[in-house]
C-alpha cells in the first residue's frame, strides 16, 4: 500500500502540486474487476484545498490517471454502512451517492480516519459521518479539538503557524469601523485614506502631550539631587562610628586572651595538687602498720590480724601505680626504699616465724604419733591446720612480695610434714598389717598349729601343705580346713573391713591436707589458666569439701605428692602384703578399691590418682591370682591309686565362683570377673581332657562325663550369664562322653558275638548282600551257631553282672550317675540285641538260628541285677 | 600351687562348710562319716513335667521347650529342718519300652515323687502301674511316696479332679499334692515333704526293734488342696 501511495504521489499528485494524504483501494460493488483508488489529497500551496480523487490505472502501461475529482467541501455524507458489522463497503455522497467496496476493512477505516481528519482541519461545515464504528473517530476528534481550542474555526494550514486569526473583539472593532463608513466595502481606497488621516491626527496629539511634561521633569531632578546629598551625610556619620568601635574591639580581644591564660594556670595548679595528694596517699604507710610490721606479735591472733592488715597495706603502697617521672622524685624513691626495707624485714621475720612453726608442729606431731598406733586411725591434722590458717593472708602477701622466701617456706612445710606423713603412713600401714595378722594368729591358736601358716613362713608352709595334700595324706588338713571355716569367714570379713577402713581413713586426711594446702599456699589462685574461680576456691576450701568447687591443678598435685611421698608405695606395699597373705584377697581389694575410685568425684586429685595407681596394681595382682589359679589347674595331678571322680580343681572352681559371686555382687568390676571366669573355665575344660587321658584306673570317658556333668550342674546353679555357652558345651560333652562310654562298654559282655556281627556289617558295607552272607566261609551257619552257642543264657547274665560291677567300680559316688549310665546301658543293650536279631533274621532266613536268650530273659536279668543289690 | 589350696580352704568358709562336707564325704566315703543323702526318684508318664519340677527345684528355672529325658541325676545341698542334707534326684524317662529297665533305679530310690499331669487322664491312670512296680521292686508298702498332680496352672484344661486323685492317694495311703513347675507353686513342698518322709523312714529303720508296720509315720496323710 505504501508503495502504491508513493507511486501515486509521484506520478499523479506531484505534477499538480498536491500532496496525497490517504488512499484506499476500491471497487464498485458488483464490478470486481475495475479496481481504482480513492485518494484524498491537499494542495501544497495556500489556500489549501482538499480534494478527493478517483484514480484509475490506465489499461495500457503502468500510468495512473485521475478519473473523477471532488472537492472535499462537496462531500455531504460519508456512510460506512455499518457500525457494528464488519464490512468493506462504504458510500460517499457528493452530488450523488457513490458506492465503494474497499479491499479490506482496515483500509476502509484508515481512509475514513484520514477523511475525518481532513474534514476536521479544513472544513467549517463538516460532512456527516454515518455508521462509523465506535472508537475510530473519537481519538482523532479529541486530538483535533485539543489543537484548535481558542482559535477561530477558519480554514487552517499545516504550515502557517505564524499567521494569527483576528480575535473576536478585533473582528468586532473592524466590523464597527467598517460599518461607520458605509462605503468602506465598496470604496477601499477612500477608506484607507480615511484611516491614515485619522492616524496622523492621533500622532500629532501624542507628541503634544509629551512636550507638556518637561517642567515636571525638572522638578523631579532637583528632588533627586537633594536626596543624594542627604545620603552622603549619613554615610560619613556611620564611618565615624565604625572607627570608634574598632578600637573597642581590639581591647576586648586582648582581655579575652589574658583571661584564658589565668584559667589554664589555675587548672594546672589544681592538677598538681591532686597528683601530690594521691602520691602522698599512696605512699603513706600508717605508723601503726609500720610498727606492726616491724615488731608485731606473730603468735597471737590479734597480732596476726594486724600484721596481715599492715602487710596488705604495704603491698598496696608498693604496688601503687605512680607515673614514671614522679618516681624520679627523691622523696618517692626514699619512701620506696623504706618500703622495700620494711618488706624484706617483715618477710624475713614472717618466714622465720612460720619456719619455726612448721618445724615445731612437725616435731610435736611426731612425738604424739605413737598414741595412734594402737587403734588403726590416721592422726588428724585439723588442729595444726587450724593454727596455721590465720597466716593464710600473710602467706598470700608473702607470695606476692617475696616469691623466693615463699617457695622456701613451702618447701620447709612440705619437707617437715612429708616426714611426718611418711611416718604416719608407715605406722598406719604397719598397724593395719598387724591388725590383719593377729586374725591369722588367733585362728592358728585354735587350729592345728603345725599345719597352719605363720606369717613369717606362710609361703613355704603353704607349699608344704599343698605338697602334703598332693601326696594324699589329706585327712588332717581337710579336717582342719573344715573346722577352720568359721574362723576363716570372720577372717575374710575382717580383712575386707580393715581394708575398707584403711581407704576410708586415708581419704579425709588427704582431702583435708589438700584443702589446707590449696588455701594456705594459694595454689588454686595461682594459675589464672586454671579458671577464675581461684578466689572462690580459697574461700570455699574451708567448707566441708564440696568436691566440684575444688579446682585441682598440677601444682596442688605436685605439692601433695611431695607431702605424701610414701602414700602410694605404702598402699601398694599393703596391697602386696595382703596379696601375699592370701592371693584371694585381691578379689576383695579389687572390688573395694574400684568403689573408691569410682565414687571419688574429683578425678584428677592426688588421692584419686594414687588410688587409681593402686587399683592398677590390684588389678595386676588379681590377674596374677587368676593366672596362678589357671596354672594350678594346669599343674594338677591325679592320684593313681583311687578312682578319679570329680577332679579337685572343679571343686576349687565351684568354691571360687561361689565366693567370687558374693564378693562381686553389684560391683562395677563384674567384667574382670567374667573374663577371669572365661579363662578359668577354658583352662579347666582343657585340663579335664588332659587328666582324663592320663587317668589309669578310670576310663577317660568316665572322668570326662562325670566332671562335665558336675560343671554343668554347677553352672546351672550359679547362673553366671557370661558362661552360658560353656554351660551348654559342658552338657553336650557330658552326654557325648557318656554315650561313648556306654557304647565302648557294651562291646564286652558279648564280645565274640559283637565281633562277628561287626564282621557281617563290614561285609555288607563292601557290597555283599544280606542273603549271601551265609555262603561266606567265615560267616556260615555253622560259624554263627558256634558263636551264639558261646553265649547261653547263663553266660549273658554273667556278662551283664560283671558289666554292672565294672560300672560300679568306675563311677564315683559323688555324681551318682550309676543309674543314669546303667539306664543308658540297658537301653543300648536292648537296642543291640534287637539289632543282632534282625540282622541274623535277614542273613540266615529260615534257618531257625536265633540268639540263645530272649528279650524277656534280658529284662529278667535286669530285674535280677536290680534286686541283687 | 598353694593358692589353689589356699582358695579352697578360704572358700569353704564362705559356703558355711557345706561344700567341704560334700567333698570330704564323697571322695573319702570310707574315712569320713557321709553326710545324709536322700535319694529321690521322679516317676510318671512322659511329658507330665518331671524334669520341669526338678529343674525348677534345682535351679529356679522353667524351661518351656519339651525334650524327652532319658535319665539324669542332680544333687544339691539343702537345709532340712535345721539339718543339712543332700538331695539326690534321679530324673527318669517317662517313655520306656520295657518297664523292667526301671527296676534298677527304683531299687536304689529311697523316696518317689509319682507325677502325673492334671490335664491328662491317661497320665493319672498310669500312676498305678508305677506304684505297682515300685512296690514290687522295693518290696515295701511304706516306701516314702508322694502323688503329685502337676500343671495346676492349667486349671482350664483339667481332666483329673482333685477328688479322684485324693481318693487314689487315700487308697495308697500317701499324700496328694498339686504343683506347678511353671509358677513354682508347691515345688519346694513336694521335695521337702518327701525328704521328711525319707528321714522318718531312715530313723525307723535304724531301730531294728521298731515295728516296721507301725504306721505312725503316715499320720500326715492329709491331702493338700491348693
Amino acid at each position: 500500500m505504501t508503495a502504491i501511495k508513493h507511486t501515486l504521489q509521484r506520478e499523479v499528485f506531484l505534477p499538480s502540486e498536491e500532496r496525497l494524504i490517504a488512499v484506499v483501494h476500491v471497487t464498485k460493488p458488483g464490478r470486481k474487476k475495475k479496481a481504482s483508488f480513492l485518494c484524498a489529497a491537499v494542495t501544497t500551496e495556500k489556500p489549501i484545498q482538499a480534494h478527493i480523487y478517483q484514480v484509475k490505472k490506465q489499461d495500457r502501461g503502468d500510468t495512473f490517471k485521475k478519473k473523477l475529482s471532488w472537492s472535499l467541501r462537496e462531500l455531504k455524507v460519508l456512510d460506512a454502512k455499518d457500525a457494528t458489522k464488519d464490512t468493506a463497503e462504504f458510500e460517499l455522497q457528493f452530488d450523488k451517492v457513490y458506492k465503494w467496496v474497499a479491499s479490506s476493512i482496515q483500509e476502509k477505516l484508515t481512509f475514513i480516519q484520514y477523511l475525518w481528519k481532513l474534514c476536521q482541519r479544513y472544513l467549517i461545515q463538516k460532512p456527516e459521518f454515518l455508521n462509523i464504528p465506535n472508537g475510530v473517530l473519537e481519538e482523532i476528534g479529541e486530538s483535533l479539538e485539543g489543537d484548535h481550542t481558542g482559535q477561530e474555526k477558519t480554514v487552517l494550514g499545516a504550515s502557517d503557524s505564524d499567521w494569527h486569526a483576528l480575535s473576536e473583539r478585533e473582528e468586532a472593532d473592524i466590523e464597527l469601523l467598517m460599518s461607520e463608513c458605509e462605503y468602506a466595502i465598496s470604496n477601499a481606497e477612500a477608506f484607507a485614506e480615511q484611516l491614515s488621516k485619522d492616524l496622523s491626527v492621533l500622532d500629532g496629539a501624542n507628541i503634544h502631550s509629551i512636550m507638556g511634561c518637561e517642567d515636571q521633569v525638572l522638578e523631579l531632578m532637583v528632588l533627586l539631587d537633594q536626596g543624594v546629598q542627604e545620603a552622603v551625610r549619613v554615610e560619613e556619620r556611620l564611618e565615624e562610628y565604625d572607627l570608634k568601635l574598632k578600637g573597642v574591639k581590639d581591647l576586648m580581644e586582648f582581655m579575652k586572651d589574658k583571661d584564658t591564660l589565668i584559667q589554664v594556670k589555675t587548672r594546672n595548679n589544681q592538677k598538681l595538687l591532686q597528683e601530690l595528694d594521691s602520691l602522698v596517699n599512696q605512699l603513706d604507710l600508717d605508723h601503726d602498720h609500720m610498727k606492726a610490721l616491724l615488731d608485731g606479735d606473730l603468735s597471737s591472733p590479734r597480732g596476726i590480724e594486724q600484721c596481715s592488715e599492715a602487710a596488705m597495706r604495704l603491698q598496696h603502697c608498693t604496688a601503687a601505680e605512680i607515673h614514671p617521672s614522679l618516681s624520679r622524685m627523691a622523696a618517692v624513691q626514699e619512701q620506696r626504699k623504706r618500703f622495700t626495707r620494711l618488706k624484706a624485714t617483715f618477710a624475713m621475720r614472717l618466714a622465720h616465724h612460720l619456719n619455726n612453726l612448721f618445724i615445731h608442729q612437725g616435731n610435736e606431731m611426731c612425738e604424739t604419733l605413737s598414741q595412734y598406733a594402737s587403734e588403726l586411725t590416721l592422726p588428724r591434722h585439723a588442729a595444726s591446720q587450724r593454727d596455721l590458717l590465720p597466716y593464710a593472708d600473710l602467706m598470700a602477701w608473702l607470695k606476692m612480695a617475696e616469691p623466693e622466701s615463699f617457695e622456701k617456706l613451702a618447701k620447709v612445710y612440705t619437707s617437715s610434714l612429708s616426714r611426718l606423713y611418711d611416718r604416719e603412713m608407715k605406722e598406719f600401714m604397719e598397724s593395719a598389717k598387724v591388725k590383719l595378722t593377729p586374725s591369722k594368729l588367733e585362728r592358728k591358736g585354735s587350729l592345728l598349729p603345725s599345719q597352719r601358716f605363720t606369717l613369717g613362713d606362710s609361703v613355704s608352709s603353704l607349699h608344704k601343705a599343698f605338697d602334703s595334700r598332693k601326696t594324699g595324706s589329706t585327712n588332717a588338713l581337710d579336717a582342719s580346713s573344715h573346722h577352720g571355716s568359721d574362723a576363716d569367714l570372720s577372717g575374710t570379713a575382717k580383712l575386707d573391713q580393715i581394708f575398707q577402713h584403711v581407704l576410708n581413713e586415708l581419704a579425709p586426711v588427704c582431702l583435708a591436707e589438700q584443702d589446707f594446702c590449696v588455701h594456705f599456699f594459694q595454689l588454686a589462685a595461682e594459675g589464672s589458666s586454671q579458671g577464675e574461680s581461684g578466689a572462690e576456691t580459697a574461700t570455699g576450701a574451708q567448707k566441708p569439701s564440696s568436691a566440684k568447687q575444688r579446682q585441682i591443678n598440677t601444682a596442688v598435685r605436685k605439692m601433695m605428692a611431695e607431702l605424701f611421698p610414701s602414700l602410694e608405695s605404702e598402699l601398694i606395699s599393703l596391697i602386696e602384703f595382703l596379696h601375699k597373705l592370701d592371693t584371694f584377697n585381691s578379689l576383695y581389694m579389687l572390688v573395694r578399691m574400684s568403689e573408691h575410685v569410682i565414687n571419688a568425684e574429683d578425678t584428677g586429685s592426688f588421692l584419686s590418682k594414687t588410688f587409681g595407681n593402686c587399683l592398677v596394681q590390684i588389678k595386676r595382682n588379681f590377674d596374677k591370682f587368676i593366672q596362678i589359679q589357671i596354672q594350678s589347674v594346669q599343674e594338677s595331678k591325679l592320684s593313681k591309686k583311687s578312682k578319679v571322680g570329680i577332679v579337685p580343681f572343679v571343686h576349687s572352681f565351684e568354691d571360687f565362683a561361689q565366693q567370687a559371686e558374693n564378693i562381686f555382687r553389684g560391683s562395677d568390676r563384674r567384667n574382670d570377673l567374667d573374663k577371669a571366669y572365661g579363662k578359668l573355665i577354658s583352662a579347666i575344660f582343657e585340663q579335664i581332657g588332659r587328666l582324663a587321658a592320663d587317668s589309669q584306673k578310670t576310663p577317660s570317658d568316665v572322668v570326662l562325663f562325670e566332671n562335665y556333668h558336675h560343671i554343668f550342674s554347677l553352672l546351672s546353679q550359679l547362673k553366671i550369664s557370661c558362661l552360658e555357652n560353656q554351660k551348654k558345651e559342658a552338657k553336650q560333652k557330658y552326654q557325648e562322653y557318656m554315650q561313648n562310654y556306654v557304647i565302648a562298654s557294651l562291646g564286652r559282655p558279648l564280645e565274640k558275638l559283637h565281633m562277628f556281627i561287626e564282621g557281617i556289617e563290614s561285609r555288607v558295607a563292601t557290597g555283599v548282600k544280606y542273603e549271601e552272607i551265609s555262603y561266606q566261609l567265615a560267616y556260615s551257619k555253622q560259624e554263627i551257631r558256634k558263636v551264639i552257642h558261646e553265649y547261653p543264657v547263663k553266660e549273658v547274665k554273667k556278662g551283664l553282672d560283671s558289666l554292672y560291677k565294672k560300672l560300679d567300680k568306675h563311677l564315683c559316688e559323688e555324681e551318682s550317675l550309676h543309674q543314669v549310665v546303667w539306664h543308658s546301658m540297658q537301653d543300648e543293650f536292648i537296642k543291640q540285641y534287637k539289632h543282632y536279631e534282625t540282622l541274623i533274621a535277614r542273613c540266615y532266613p529260615e534257618s531257625g538260628i536265633s540268639l540263645e536268650f530272649t528279650i524277656t530273659d534280658l529284662l529278667g536279668f535286669f530285674s535280677d541285677i536290680a534286686q541283687s543289690h | 600351687m598353694f593358692s589353689c589350696l589356699n582358695l579352697r580352704r578360704r572358700l569353704r568358709g564362705g559356703r558355711q562348710g557345706s561344700s567341704s562336707a560334700s567333698w570330704d564325704a564323697m571322695s573319702k566315703p570310707k574315712t569320713q562319716a557321709p553326710a545324709v543323702i536322700h535319694k529321690v526318684i521322679m516317676v510318671g508318664s512322659g511329658g507330665v513335667g518331671k524334669s520341669a519340677l526338678t529343674l525348677q527345684f534345682m535351679y529356679d528355672e522353667f524351661v518351656e521347650d519339651y525334650e524327652p529325658t532319658k535319665a539324669d541325676s542332680y544333687r544339691k545341698k539343702v537345709q532340712l529342718d535345721a539339718e543339712e542334707v543332700q538331695i539326690d534326684i534321679l530324673d527318669t524317662a517317662g517313655q520306656e519300652d520295657y518297664a523292667a529297665i526301671r527296676d534298677n533305679y527304683f531299687r536304689c530310690g529311697e523316696g518317689f515323687l509319682c507325677v502325673f499331669s492334671i490335664t491328662e487322664q491317661e497320665s493319672f491312670q498310669s500312676t498305678s502301674e508305677f506304684r505297682e512296680q515300685i512296690l514290687r521292686v522295693k518290696n515295701d508298702e511304706n516306701i516314702p511316696f508322694l502323688l503329685v498332680g502337676n500343671k495346676m496352672d492349667l486349671e482350664e484344661r483339667r481332666q483329673v479332679t482333685v477328688e479322684e486323685a485324693q481318693a487314689r492317694a487315700q487308697e495308697w495311703n500317701v499324700s496328694y499334692v498339686e504343683t506347678s513347675a511353671k509358677t513354682r507353686a508347691n515345688v519346694d513342698k513336694v521335695f521337702y515333704d518327701l525328704m521328711r518322709e525319707i528321714r522318718a523312714q531312715k530313723v525307723a529303720a535304724a531301730k531294728p526293734d521298731n515295728d516296721k508296720k507301725g504306721k505312725k509315720k503316715k499320720s500326715g496323710r492329709k491331702c493338700v488342696i491348693l
